[in-house]
């Protein structure tokens, strides 16, 4: 089902909305930082780059066809400041699949607004885009992503190790997975359900 | 990577490329109602099947990514053709294969299909130098998971509903195991002993 929302979704303390030219900064200040880069595709940004970047974001923000993207800045609505962002990929009509990913300031790690904007995009995905399945994805070493997975109720369904080379070293990566009705039967974060590898 | 010395000789097989000669022997298991929820082209006839036959016969070699290397395993004494295994060389860079195979049920639990896919696991890692093999199979299929752990392969992932399969939301498991794990004591030799000299 295609999907236009209607914006900014707001969550209790932030504001998730298109991003702008006015977005460029915000963005450079964590795309251009090591440890944010490390666990992303990217090598760190610069602010040209960030400028792209952003020029990109600024259409990405409906799914029509399948493999567009929805990638939203996420701000704190006391203060309007751009902390992040958030996406959901349409990776199958057919199958009706999704991923959601989303990239945090460091500075605003581990206050729980990862876990409120990735809320929000699995609300997205799954009570408007009436989405089947969604996945995240993380490097293995990366704990507080997957941390954060686990606290949305996602599932780890694989452990890869050396299936692909990235930045010229073997990766293991995780795959995550929540289903429609698991996110809908209850309701934002809880316990990760049964998994093998756990 | 040029054609590989076919064919391979196992202890009770040869495995050798697709003839048309092998159309009677392919349709026996192929065109099984059993069969057709794992076979790439649905094959309800031996019309079908020749056509199935006709796209395995030009699986010969494997000299770029995308190509597969599909062999009969053909039983020694009655010549009989009672499966296939496949190679898939799907990455260049990080050398991935993905191995696939079907037993005519016939002839199913005597060790064949460990037989013949421990053939392709020798000519993936010794002659085409891949780096990790996958396979992949139905969460169902017990026979199949119960090979792979006989072959030392880690499960690696098990997703649910990830696609539509057949009108039915699926279950598919992979499993993988790298050049180095596979024949590991094999590939471990002790030093030689040195005479003392002094």
């Amino acid at each position: 089902m295609a999907l236009y929302p209607t914006y900014p979704l707001e969550t209790e303390r932030l504001r998730l909305r298109p991003f702008t030219r006015g977005d460029v900064d915000a963005v450079f200040a964590y795309r251009q930082r090591e440890d944010v880069a490390r666990f992303l595709f990217d090598s760190p940004l610069s602010r040209e780059e960030c400028a792209l970047a952003v020029q990109q974001r600024i259409a990405q923000t409906s799914l029509s066809e399948e493999g567009d993207k929805i990638v939203l800045g996420v701000e704190l609505a006391d203060t309007g400041e751009l902390i992040g962002e958030v996406s959901l990929i349409w990776r199958s009509v057919e199958h009706q699949q999704g991923e959601v990913g989303w990239i945090l300031h460091p500075s605003f790690h581990g206050q729980g607004y990862g876990t409120e904007a990735a809320s929000a995009m699995l609300d997205l995905a799954f009570r408007q885009a009436d989405l089947h399945r969604v996945i995240a994805r993380c490097a293995a070493e990366n704990a507080p992503s997957f941390h954060l997975m686990e606290r949305l109720g996602m599932r780890r369904e694989a452990h890869f190790r050396e299936h692909a080379i990235s930045k010229g070293a073997w990766d293991e990566e995780f795959i995550y997975a929540i289903l429609q009705r698991e996110w809908v039967g209850c309701t934002g974060p809880s316990e990760a359900t049964s998994s093998i590898f756990n | 990577m040029s054609s590989p010395s076919l064919p391979l000789q196992t202890d009770r097989m040869m495995l050798r490329t697709f003839e048309r000669a092998d159309l009677a022997d392919l349709t026996a298991y192929h065109a099984l109602p059993s069969m057709q929820r794992y076979v790439f082209s649905r094959t309800r006839d031996e019309a079908d099947v020749a056509d199935a036959l006709n796209v395995l016969r030009g699986h010969v070699s494997l000299q770029r990514p995308g190509d597969t290397l599909t062999l009969a395993m053909v039983r020694k004494g009655d010549k009989k053709v009672i499966g296939h295994v496949s190679l898939n060389w799907q990455d260049a860079t990080s050398g991935q294969g993905e191995v696939r195979f079907c037993i005519n049920p016939s002839f199913s639990g005597q060790g064949y299909a460990a037989e013949a896919l421990s053939a392709m696991f020798d000519l993936a890692f010794e002659r085409f130098h891949i780096h990790r093999v996958f396979v992949r199979c139905d969460g169902r299929n017990h026979n199949s998971i119960k090979l792979m752990q006989k072959l030392g392969m880690r499960l690696e992932a098990h997703y649910r509903e990830h696609a539509l399969f057949q009108g039915e939301w699926d279950e598919e498991l992979h499993f993988a195991i790298l050049d180095r794990e596979w024949k590991r004591s094999s590939k471990v030799k002790d030093l030689p002993i040195r005479q003392r000299v002094a």
